[in-house]
This record gives C-alpha cells, structure tokens and sequence, in this order.
C-alpha cells in the first residue's frame, strides 16, 4: 500500500514525459508526413543544451529552459528546411538523413559532454508531505509543467487558426494548399514545435533521471510505441497510449526485475497491435 | 510502401559481366597474399558475414514488408548456434546450420501472425519485436550471459593465429549465400514476391496467397540472417545484446539503402562502402563517426537510387549531355 503513491507520482510523470516528447513525433508525421527517428537525438540534445546554458553558463534555470526551447526549435526549423522537405515522401532517404543525424549528434554531444552521466540541478527543491506520503516537489513540478503544455497544445490545435491548419493539412494535404494554406510554413512550425516539446522533455527529464549522449535511443523507442499504439493520424490517441505505457513502465518493475519486465511491456504492446493492427484509434494507412 | 520499387533487371552486354565477376573473385581470393595485417583480415572476414545479413534482408524487402529487427534475427541466429555449442557441447559445424534452420523457423512463426500487418504498422511492430528479443536476451541470466554477454563459444577451427582460414570460410559462405539469395529473387517465387509488393490486392485476386508468399520471404531471410549470425558467433567467440539492438537493425538497413535497395548488388557494394570507409579513417578515433554520417549524407543528396545506381545516373547524364549539345548544333 505504501508503493500506491510512488507508482502513481511515476505513472504521471513518466507518462506526461512520453506524451510530451511524442506528440511532437506525431504532430510532424501528420502534418509533413515525415516519420522522424531524429527525435530521440532532439530530446537529448534539448537536455544537453539545457544543462550547457543553466550549469555553465550559469544562468537562471527558468530562463535555461527559455533559451533552450527557442535554439532547438530553430534547429527544428533548420531540419525541416534542409534535411526533410528535399525528401518528401521519400521514406529512405528519410530515414538515411535521421541517421546521419543521430551518429552527428551522439558522437557530437559524446566528445564535448562526455559519456559519464550529467545530473541537471533540479529545478525545485523540497518534499510535499501529506500524512506519511511524501512526494518530491520535483514530480509535481515535471508532471504539472507537462500538463500544462499538453493543454496548451490541445487549445492551440483546436481553437486557433494554425492549429486549425495543421489539421487541415494533415487531413488532406493537397486540398489544404487549394484553400491558400501555406504548407511548407506550418510543417516548418509543425517542426519547431516538436523540438521545442522535445527540448523541454528533455531538460525535465535531465533533471530528473540525469543526462546521458544515449538517452535519445531509449526514448525513441518509447516514443515509437506510443505513436503507433495510438494509432497513425490520431492526436488523441497520442494521450491514452502514453499513459498505457508510462503505467506499464511504472507498475511492471515492481513484479519482474530489470529486462526482463522491458521484454513483457514489449510483448504487451505487439499483442496489442496484433489485435489492433491499426493501433488504438487509428485508421489504416498505405505509404 | 516505394521500397520495392524499380526492381526490373537490366540486360548488360552477355561476356562483360561475368568476367568482371570472375575477375572480382579472383581478386578476393587472393586478397590474402597480400595483405599481412591480421586486422584488415579480421574486418573483411567480418564485412562478408554483415554482406549475407544485408543481402538477406534486401531478399525480404522484394515482398513488400520492411522489417526492423534484422539484427536480432541475426542474434538469435548467435545466440542458439553459441548456446547450442557451449552448453550442449555440440560440434560448431552441426550447431552453425541447426541455428540457421531454427531461426527461419521462428521467422516464419512470427511472420505468421505479422502477415496481417502492413507497410509502416509491421515495421514498427517487428521493430518493437526486435526490441523485445534483445531484452530477452539481456534477461536470461546464466543461460545467455545476460548484459555480459555470452563467453566461451567453441571456435570453428582448432585454435590459430592466422584469420586467412577464416577470410576463405567467411567468402565462401558469403557466396554460396549471394548465389541462393540471387537465385531466390529470379526464380518465379521471387517475381510472385514482386507482384505481392506492388499490389497485394492484384496478388490476391489471381490467386496468389499472399501471406503464405510473405511468411515465406521471411523464412528464407531468416534463414540465411541467421547463418550470419550463427557464422559470427563462432568467429568472434564473444557476442553480446548490443551487437544485435535496435541501431544494429538501423545499420543493417543503412548498408541496404546506401547501397541502393532496387538493385541486387546494392546491399553488398553498401556493407563494403559503409564497413571499409570508416576503417580507413581510424586514426581519426572519436571523429570517424563523423565520416560515416558524412558519407550518409553524400549519398542521400546526391544519389537517390543509392551507389548501385550510380552507373545508370552517370551513363544518363551523358546521353542528356549529348542530346543537349546535338540540339544547340541543329539551331
């Protein structure tokens, strides 16, 4: 009974990181139609040039994070420009340039950081205490920071008119350019956008669980399985299935040590998809 | 998917091609003469064991499906043939075939239920697959070495110090795989497995079963993934989970792409390229990832069909070249 709270603090946060850093994923493959395997390099990155700005430039962390959103959704605009509109609709060579990326930027951030693990300073100190429960402010700060963002994402999406857009364009893509939609602008926001939400997943998490160059790896990983859990072409989808697999991550290490709970929340998710095979609320989709 | 995509063979002049062939295994065999350095030996021996896995994994692509986890194929393939030798105590010789036909058979157990996925969901589903298999192997404990990695397998050869034995082992098995593999793909279960990719619906409905034809496109991939990876086993004698992750599978996928999926020799010009070109920039140490990416992007920019296409984009330049200037002279 004393693990309930602990499991739920980690289900939350562990959930909202992976639905943060894959909406991102998503709302690029919807929009531009790219599948990005760059994106766990983007995270990583975003913890990295986080901990750059706030521990050696020694700057405020609020405005560490500022600054680290604003550079890697530049680079996000970069990406779209020069590696990923050349290739539209071409899925090799998409991947090929994700690759490239990835060896760059590992092999980058593993001369200049080194591959020890980097502990970013937490961002609020204290424990809340409620009774014999205590949780640590840093959950509650990670977990309400990305809540926030989802709703603000969700607002943006719904109610205003470049959120509109993207929808249109992800709906019909040569319609919404009849209709006088810009389409190279959105997907180049599109892109921004998700490597900004990357970036702020990764400084979070960095403060959380510590920086290493190969945290991207892990975390595509997740952030494929909860894209293709939730089903292509569906942003919703995006919100259940992250917190199907951050409960799955969360409640399975307390039963099955180590690897081997990885190889049953894996084992999970393909029979799932076997009985899905258009994920949870997806449609079927040819390329 | 556009994978599969240009898949047609194109007819060369009948005596060239077979002797640049017999000129090229001229060449490879007797490669060994002269180099003396054992670790040149040692990375070309390794490059013919990852040309049969890529080549494999071209041979499954032919049938419309993508799979993402290659390489742990690959690793199951090690993992049972070095199981198999250390704690059964069986000859390598009898275990390196036994865990090739186990593989395919598990490729073909999977790619049962798989068959009813397609395009981007079986990817994604046999990358995760991939994902899973690692972590197995990570999790068995004594049985597979777990995150150690698995010591002690018998060596094929009595202990030597010379690779040349090896060198001539690995070339033969990787020809012996490239000869069946071509074989495969020309024969007319290799053109039904065309059809499959380009419509399966068109497939069906001349009575082509179809998933039948994709479960056993990955049977014989398997097959000869396996044999790869069982072969690596032996030779390296120490094989651990990382050397069959998910980048691993990434890498395979590269040596295809780079090389140009639409052609037969894209794979194994792809593996050479991506396996040598690194090689001779070790001296760079930490930055010859650096070359790696870079020749990733030469190639993505500026050769679509990868550097097997390369002859045909050249020989095409050329003929635009002329028909341009005939056109200025005619004006």
């Amino acid at each position: 009974m004393e693990q309930l709270v602990p499991t739920l603090t980690n289900i939350l946060v562990l959930s909202s990181m992976y639905i943060l850093v894959a909406l991102g994923f998503v709302l690029l493959f919807n929009v531009a139609g790219i599948l990005n395997f760059a994106h766990g390099v983007i995270y990583m990155l975003g913890g990295y040039i986080g901990f750059a700005f706030s521990v050696v430039c020694g700057l405020n962390q609020w405005l560490a994070l500022l600054l680290t959103v604003i550079v890697i959704a530049s680079f996000g605009v970069f990406l779209e420009r020069f590696c990923f509109r050349p290739f539209a609709g071409d899925f090799n060579r998409t991947v090929t340039i994700c690759i490239a990326i990835i060896v760059i930027l590992e092999t980058g951030v593993n001369i200049i950081g080194g591959t020890k693990i980097l502990t970013f300073p937490a961002f609020v100190e204290g424990i809340l205490r409620i009774g014999h429960v205590s949780v640590s402010h840093e959950r509650i700060v990670t977990f309400a920071i990305g809540a926030a963002l989802l709703g603000i994402i969700i607002w943006f999406i719904n109610r205003t008119k470049w959120g509109q857009q993207m929808q249109a364009i992800s709906q019909d893509i040569e319609a919404a350019a009849l209709q006088g939609i810009n389409v190279h602008r959105i997907s180049a926001f599109a892109s921004a956008l998700g490597c900004g939400l990357a970036a702020i997943a990764g400084c979070l998490m960095g403060a959380y669980i510590g920086l290493s160059p190969f945290m991207g790896d892990f975390m595509l990983v997740k952030v494929l399985i909860v894209a293709i859990l939730a089903g292509v072409g569906s942003i919703g989808g995006v919100f259940f299935a992250g917190l199907v697999l951050g409960a799955i991550d969360a409640i399975l290490p307390l039963f099955i040590s180590g690897a081997a709970s990885s190889a049953i929340a894996v084992a999970i998710v393909i029979v799932i998809l076997l009985i899905r095979p258009q994920g949870l609320f997806g449609h079927e989709m040819e390329m | 998917m556009d994978m599969s995509e240009s898949l047609s063979t194109r007819d060369g002049k009948k005596l060239t091609k077979p002797a640049f062939y017999a000129g090229l295994m001229i060449i490879l065999s007797l490669l060994p003469l002269f180099i003396s350095q054992g670790y040149m030996l040692h990375i070309l021996t390794l490059t013919f064991i990852y040309i049969i896995a890529a080549v494999s994994l071209r041979t499954i692509t032919i049938s419309g499906q993508f799979p993402l986890a290659h390489a742990a194929f690959m690793g199951m393939g090690a993992y049972l043939s070095g199981m198999a030798s250390k704690w059964l105590g069986w000859s390598p010789w009898l275990t390196i075939p036994l865990a090739a036909l186990m593989t395919a058979g598990i490729g073909m157990l999977i790619g049962y239920p798989f068959a009813r996925l397609r395009a981007l969901y079986y990817a994604m589903v046999s990358l995760f697959f991939g994902i899973g298999v690692t972590q197995a192997i990570y999790a068995g404990g004594i049985w597979t070495g777990g995150y150690g990695g698995l010591i002690g397998i018998s060596p094929l050869l009595p202990p030597t110090t010379s690779k040349v034995p090896y060198y001539y082992l690995s070339l033969g098995l990787a020809m012996v795989s490239i000869i069946a593999l071509y074989r495969f793909e020309f024969c007319r279960i290799g053109t039904t497995l065309k059809a499959v990719a380009q419509s399966h619906l068109a497939a069906s409905s001349v009575g082509i079963n179809e998933a039948w034809y994709r479960i056993l496109a990955m049977g014989v991939g398997c097959f000869f993934v396996g044999l790869a990876g069982a072969a690596y086993a032996h030779y390296n004698l120490v094989i651990s989970g990382t050397s069959f992750n998910f980048m691993a599978t990434l890498w395979l996928v590269m040596y295809v792409l780079i090389g140009g999926i639409g052609h037969f020799a894209g794979p194994i010009i792809g593996t050479f390229i991506l396996i040598l070109i690194p090689e001779f920039f070790r001296d760079l140490k930490t930055y010859s990832p650096f070359i790696y990416a870079g020749t990733l992007i030469i190639v993505v920019y500026l050769m679509p069909q990868g550097l097997a296409g390369l002859p045909q984009m050249v020989r095409s330049w050329f003929t635009e070249h002329r028909k341009d200037k005939r056109t200025v002279h005619a004006a």
